[in-house]
């Protein structure tokens, strides 16, 4: 036993903070006050109440308390005195709008419900997960309620008139505007106006995750700065050096395209390579991974380019090379190199390749990314020389996500007039002179022009909840104007828009002149193998929280990494291999906790400590990942100092790590790896797929005195009556499913889903009615273990054990709605039945939360309210807050404490739907069908119907045959089955 | 004998009439038209007029037709400021005796136009009300309390009977007689000596305090008749009964909502800005709208700027959380009358909880109620299988899953 090993409770206490010792030492931190009072001899002696007299009392309060208890409250209805045309109370309203917070962009309809959003609809195209949350940001109590100066409250008016004062008195220093990438043409045209009125001003634009090096290739090969569209849909070969494009690369909306072009039934499924370090979301669905430390990128590019110049070339691309021979003009090439050199390299090759005007426009191109960090290490420098008179910030947080951001908070005492127009008292805001609060994207006005051609407008569907003043109008303002609704309205009228129907549909499309781009020329230099044995480092962003700014959302807090499965935290990951070899690793505790290593890691002069170790298969040999958008000092109290701040590794490539004492416990949803040799994730390939399309979907057969028969032609039950009226389905299809968690926050939303906190989740006690279970593949097989005669302890244990380089598979389960439930049998009470439309109910005021229920599900499906998780100060998230709680659906119960919740197949949404149907006296379309998953579902994953109508698509795919029904040898009838994943392997 | 005879002759008569009254008024108003014109009065015409002799803002219309020629009240529907200009002396009396407002117009299509008269021609006769009544008389019935008085006073006459009986045969047979206390006291300790019996009658005493603690438990959190008062004394009886106001005009959501929606007080300022005075305590009552809203009713306009309070109105029925309930579920595919619920509304100057509004209540309804499927394409292939499935029975509401858990309770 080793003596000197310590326990940590925490980062706090590792890192000796005051407070940790000030607390161990004081257990309660409200003294109770004994002392006080039996201390006080006099007033003792005084008191003469006897035991008796205490008995009275206890006995009367008890009997009052129980009288008071019996009147029934008086409950007051409050109508409004003039009711808004558009609103009926019990009725939702949706709004067309558009989300964009610098990073993540969407056109979304807004559901509202007597005049408040409470959820974020797809409108008609795709989202994120961050995209979904971003209404319960809206009721963020961390916003800033007012302007600030100098961290005091102050009225608009003196802010005004200050900033205008100060604006106009410089002469000859600059005035910077430092924004994210703004979409908006609109606010170009205000942000022109003002650089008219006021002398030097300077715009810079910067992205959170810098994408220079393809903005400056594409300035060197086609003349324009600009970031290229890609159309993953038409491409037939997909070969992504590190890009993560599925998630977080560039733009949110290749996964639908990407998806679009991987359909199996018309037999065209593109074939898609991911050469990467980290396991990243689109490393997971890839049809063929190859992990590369990041030093080998450029090398393997230019041997790339080599090889589709008919050089020789790295044997690793053989195939790669065979499948783009065999597609000319129809592959994207892509990296997420921020070097120019290897952004060249990779544009010959799409140029070579014929790529350009087939699956990648230059001439279309995207305007997601435009931030420019030569310009920002200018504005650094510049601040420093004391240059800069007035800085701007707008939609950014320089002094946390910056990798400079030291340099940056020193050089800002040097600016003169300091302002943000964060939302919140940020990293940044906190060092300025006034902090203008600009509105949530769901109280402004706005527009967004994020492709070539396509704009969307947002409009505002709640008023203003705080003293907040949108950005734009801020700088109108500031320039002696007003009112950014009407510049809007004014603005897209003079363009000959349709501004009602534009409005009404929340986006358009221009006819525009396509850009003028030179012609291509290759400016490319080939790069060396630079291969080191040094320890890599290859910075990320997480599928949930991207770069951070949402870091106050507990939603996204909670929403467990798609590859890891924790939540609450970043980690630094690494390959099992190297874990072993530095002596670092992962372990179950007594309560099925993950705990890990800790470590401090070192670039250079820069040092983070105290980082757990998190392993993580399919991560390089000799890499480490770490992710941003974690460590936020000022975000509010969900997002405060969880985890470390990786932003200042940002281009650090080597790092050296050092393993330090103690242990650090996770907040990790799925422990388990591997499938174990079962079929839980049905999967075929796709040459297996066109010979047979039923491959790989086998169903256990039993021997009965009819014969051998499928295990759903065996039964003891009676049937339910499920042939009249309604059969509810919702078909899963793992082909398309990319495992992004986008439905569980779409769900979490809709059904007022609590928030349970870190140490909650790390006692499995997480709330999410859906998870998207992760499997890795294993070397060992049932097939291996024969041919090597290996014992079944041995085969099993083995089999725990994911590969190296494993392939992933996502799984969403939430309830099956088994026809034969389980869980239906063993409640003792009948709270849980089942409906004559293939529905299996939960009725929570029924439920005495015996919990046989969740014993009794194959699936573990069922989850109980360990807690009152609202109105609870432990549970101190949205649900605790007066102006968090306005998220939740007025249409669904908050579950109070000991009862068991499920997934009820978004029942409010049927009884809805069925209502309006019955009301118009038509029958349901089945377009309008939908739960929120399947809804907010990107990549049409999700498909939810009727299957008793022979017309609609759900019933179309229950008798595909691809559908399987998860453990389909318990025969429990689901009422939620899969389509087999199919991959294109060959 | 005599007695029941009679009684039986009132009551067939009685019967009799009523049925002819029946028939006869709905020969009279069976027509389209009229129901057409109903609902264009309704939507239209019933914030100022009732049909009978009341005065609203605009005069009361019974007998109008009769009255005005069809081509005069066509011209004055239309447009009343341009009849009035064309100088018609009727127009112009109306005008001066209404304080010099004139009617809005309307510009009815011909159709439209003949489907009124013809419900301004047929009136309907009182007949809602005096449906409702029935309804009413036969809900409650003889008091329990009133029975068991009877059943008390029944078996008193039976002691009494069979004591005199008991001594008259005593007297007869020469032995002591008897009082009625001494008889009842014998009996009682003839009774008492079995052990049998004690131990039956306790258990029966035991059932009866049971049954009593049952009801009364079963009864916690049931309110039917809450009538608690409002912050303003609005009276249905004035408004739905009296004047005959639909009640979708001022309940509009009930027809599109979860939600039957308390009107907002604009609604209320849509008769109220005329109407400022009420027979009883109407005039006060008015006045705190006025006062919510900040209307002055002498210049009859908006006081600007003024700070306006919402009127805080005590919910009635109130349904527990955990229980979805949705009234155009029920409005409009249901196709149920409001009173169903809620009682004779109409009747009520102050609202009571009419329902139990017990889960019991709801389920009981949903076991008897027809699904109201005529018509309805939503239902077309549903009730070919339901009619295939239960061969014969009524469809109610059960049947097509009314009565499970997740329809209520989500």
């Amino acid at each position: 036993m080793k003596t000197t090993k310590k326990y940590w409770k925490g980062l706090a206490q590792l890192n000796n903070e005051p407070i940790v010792d000030t607390l161990g030492q004081n257990e309660f931190i409200e003294e109770l006050p004994v002392d006080k009072f039996l201390g006080d001899q006099e007033n003792l002696s005084v008191t003469n109440s006897s035991r008796r007299d205490f008995l009275k009392f206890l006995g009367f309060t008890t009997a009052a308390a129980t009288l008071a208890a019996c009147e029934t409250p008086v409950v007051k209805s409050i109508p409004y005195l003039v009711k808004p045309d558009e609103i009926i109370p019990g009725v939702a309203n949706y709004y067309a709008s558009t989300i964009y917070d610098g990073r993540d962009y969407a056109s979304v309809l807004v559901k509202t419900r007597e005049g408040r959003p409470i959820k974020i609809e797809n409108n008609g195209t795709y989202s994120n997960s961050r995209v979904q949350a971003s209404v319960l940001s809206l009721y963020d109590s961390a916003r800033l309620k007012s302007p600030l100066k100098d961290n005091k409250e102050i009225d608009w008016k003196t802010v005004d008139s200050e900033i205008k004062e100060k604006l106009s008195l410089i002469k000859d220093g600059k005035i910077v505007l430092l924004t994210s990438t703004i979409l908006s043409p609109s606010t170009n045209e205000i942000i022109n106006e003002f650089s008219a009125q006021y002398s030097n001003v300077e715009h810079i634009m910067i992205d959170s995750t810098p994408y220079d090096g393809i903005l400056d290739a594409n300035m060197d090969s086609f003349g324009v700065r600009l970031a290229p569209s890609y159309s993953f849909d038409k491409a037939n070969v997909i070969v992504s050096f590190g890009a993560d494009f599925l998630a977080n690369w560039m733009a949110n909306d290749y996964a639908t395209d990407y998806v679009n072009g991987r359909n199996p039934k018309s037999g065209k499924m593109s074939k898609h390579y991911q050469l990467e370090t980290n396991m990243s979301l689109t490393g997971a669905n890839a049809d063929k991974r190859i992990q590369i430390k990041p030093s080998e990128q450029g090398y393997l590019i230019s041997s790339l380019l080599d090889a589709v110049n008919g050089k020789s070339y790295d044997k690793r691309l053989s195939n790669i090379v065979k499948s783009l021979e065999a597609n000319p003009s129809k592959s994207i090439i892509v990296s997420n190199s921020n070097d120019k050199n290897v952004q060249l390299l990779v544009n010959a090759i799409n140029h070579k390749l014929g790529n350009y005007n087939n699956t990648i426009s230059i001439i279309r191109p995207s305007n997601l990314k435009q931030g420019n960090t030569e310009k920002l290490d200018n504005l650094i420098n510049n601040m420093q020389e004391g240059n800069i008179e007035a800085l701007i910030t707008y939609n950014v947080n320089p002094s946390y996500s910056l990798s400079r951001a030291k340099e940056f908070n020193t050089a800002l005492k040097n600016v003169n007039l300091k302002v943000s127009t964060s939302l919140y008292n940020d990293e940044t805001a906190c060092l300025m002179d006034y902090v203008c609060p600009d509105h949530h994207n769901l109280e402004s006005w706005g527009d967004a022009n994020p492709k070539y051609g396509i704009y969307s407008l947002m409009q505002p569907t709640i008023s203003p909840l705080f003293n907040t003043r949108q950005f734009q109008d801020s700088l109108l303002s500031w320039i002696g104007k007003s009112d950014y609704h009407a510049y809007l309205k004014n603005y897209w009228s003079r363009k000959g828009i349709d501004w009602n129907q534009s409005l009404h549909d929340g986006y358009f499309s221009l006819d525009e002149k396509l850009i003028k781009v030179k012609r291509f020329i290759d400016q490319s230099v080939l790069v060396k193998n630079q291969k080191s044995d040094a320890l890599e480092l290859e910075i990320y962003e997480t599928v949930a929280l991207g770069d951070g700014s949402q870091s106050n959302n507990p939603w996204l807090q909670e929403l467990p990494d798609p590859i890891t499965r924790a939540c609450w935290d970043n980690y630094l990951t690494i390959s099992a291999s190297t874990a072993k070899e530095l002596g670092l690793s992962n372990w179950t505790v007594s309560n099925g906790a993950l705990n890990g290593s800790i470590v401090d890691v070192t670039a250079g002069n820069k040092v983070v400590k105290n980082v757990p170790v998190m392993i993580t298969p399919g991560q390089a040999h000799s890499t480490v990942g770490m992710a941003v958008g974690y460590g936020r000092t000022r975000a509010g109290k969900a997002g405060n100092n969880v985890g470390f701040n990786a932003y200042p590794f940002l281009d650090a490539k080597k790092v050296v790590i050092t393993k330090v004492d103690g242990e650090y416990e996770f907040a990790s949803i799925q422990l388990h790896h591997t499938m174990m040799g079962r079929d839980i994730v049905k999967e075929t390939s796709l040459t297996d797929y066109i010979k047979d399309p039923s491959s790989g979907n086998h169903r256990e057969t039993y021997a009965t005195y009819k014969g051998k028969l499928p295990s759903d032609q065996v039964s003891l039950y009676e049937e339910h009556d499920l042939s009249t009226g309604h059969f509810w389905n919702l078909s899963i299809d793992l082909t398309s499913c990319i495992g992004c968690g986008e439905c569980v926050i779409s769900c979490q939303a809709e059904n007022n889903i609590p928030v349970v906190g870190k140490q909650e989740v790390r006692k499995s006690r997480d709330m999410h009615w859906m998870r998207i279970d992760r499997y890795f593949s294993s070397d060992m097989t049932k097939e291996l273990s024969k041919e090597e005669k290996k014992s079944a302890i041995d085969m099993y244990s083995e089999m725990e054990v994911p590969s190296e380089n494993p392939e992933v598979v996502f799984q969403p389960v939430m309830c099956m709605h088994c026809n034969h439930a389980p869980c239906e049998t063993v409640c003792p009470v009948a709270a849980t039945t089942h409906s004559n439309e293939g529905l299996n109910q939960m009725t929570y005021n029924r439920c005495i939360g015996t919990r046989y229920c969740a014993n009794n599900c194959p699936y573990k499906v069922r989850r109980f309210n360990w807690f009152q998780y609202s109105e609870n100060e432990k549970f101190d998230f949205h649900m605790n807050d007066d102006l968090g709680k306005m998220v939740l659906n007025p249409d669904v119960v908050v579950r109070s404490r000991g009862v068991i919740e499920k997934c009820s197949m978004c029942i409010q949404k049927i009884q809805e739907l069925k209502l309006n149907a019955k009301k118009s006296g038509k029958p349901i379309k089945d377009v309008d069908a939908q739960t929120a998953c399947a809804s907010s579902c990107s990549t049409n994953a999700l498909v939810f119907g009727d299957s008793n109508n022979k017309d609609s698509e759900v019933w179309r795919l229950r008798n595909d045959e691809r559908a399987y029904d998860l453990l389909d040898h318990l025969n429990v009838k689901p009422s939620v089955f899969y389509q087999t994943k199919i991959r294109n392997k060959s | 004998m005599m007695r029941s005879i009679y009684s039986y002759l009132i009551l067939t008569l009685a019967i009799l009439f009523t049925s002819f009254n029946v028939a006869f008024s709905q020969e009279a108003v069976d027509s389209l038209a009229v129901q057409q014109g109903k609902e264009i009065f309704k939507t239209n015409c019933v914030s100022c007029h009732s049909i009978g002799k009341n005065a609203l803002i605009g005069p009361g219309l019974e007998g109008v037709a009769n009255k005005r020629k069809k081509e005069w009240l066509k011209k004055w529907i239309n447009s009343s400021s341009d009849f009035i200009a064309s100088g018609d002396p009727d127009a112009i009396a109306i005008y001066e005796e209404w304080n010099k407002v004139a009617m809005t117009s309307f510009y009815f299509e011909d159709e439209d136009f003949e489907a009124l008269y013809a419900y301004l021609k047929n009136p309907p006769i009182q007949e809602d009300i005096v449906s409702a009544d029935l309804t009413l008389a036969e809900d409650q019935g003889v008091r329990t309390s009133t029975k068991l008085m009877f059943i008390a006073l029944f078996l008193l006459m039976l002691v009494y009977l069979l004591t005199s009986l008991k001594n008259k045969l005593k007297e007869s047979l020469g032995q002591e007689t008897e009082t009625i206390p001494d008889t009842l006291l014998s009996q009682f300790n003839l009774f008492v000596s079995e052990n049998r019996n004690v131990v039956f009658a306790s258990f029966a005493c035991l059932i009866v305090v049971l049954k009593f603690s049952f009801d009364t438990m079963i009864g916690v959190g049931v309110y039917s008749q809450y009538q608690p008062e409002q912050p303003i004394a609005f009276s249905h009886k004035v408004h739905a009964g009296e004047n005959g106001v639909d009640c979708n005009y001022c309940h509009s959501s009930a027809r599109k909502s979860k939600h039957s929606g308390i009107p907002s007080a604009n609604v209320c300022m849509n008769c109220h800005t005329y109407i400022n005075e009420g027979k009883i305590t109407g005039t006060t009552e008015i006045a705190k709208i006025y006062d919510a809203v900040g209307f002055d009713p002498n210049t009859r306009s908006y006081i600007e700027g003024y700070e306006q309070k919402p009127i805080k109105w005590v919910r009635i029925h109130n349904l527990p959380d955990l229980s979805y309930f949705n009234h155009s579920q029920h409005v409009v595919a249901g196709k149920i009358e409001c009173q169903t619920c809620h009682g004779p509304i109409e009747e009520m100057d102050v609202v009571y909880q009419h329902a139990e509004l017990t889960m019991g209540w709801c389920v009981d309804c949903h076991r008897t109620t027809e699904v109201a499927m005529e018509g309805n394409e939503y239902y077309t292939e549903l009730h070919d299988q339901l009619k295939e499935k239960y061969k014969g029975e009524k469809i109610t509401v059960d049947k097509i899953g009314g009565i499970e858990c997740a329809k209520c309770h989500y």
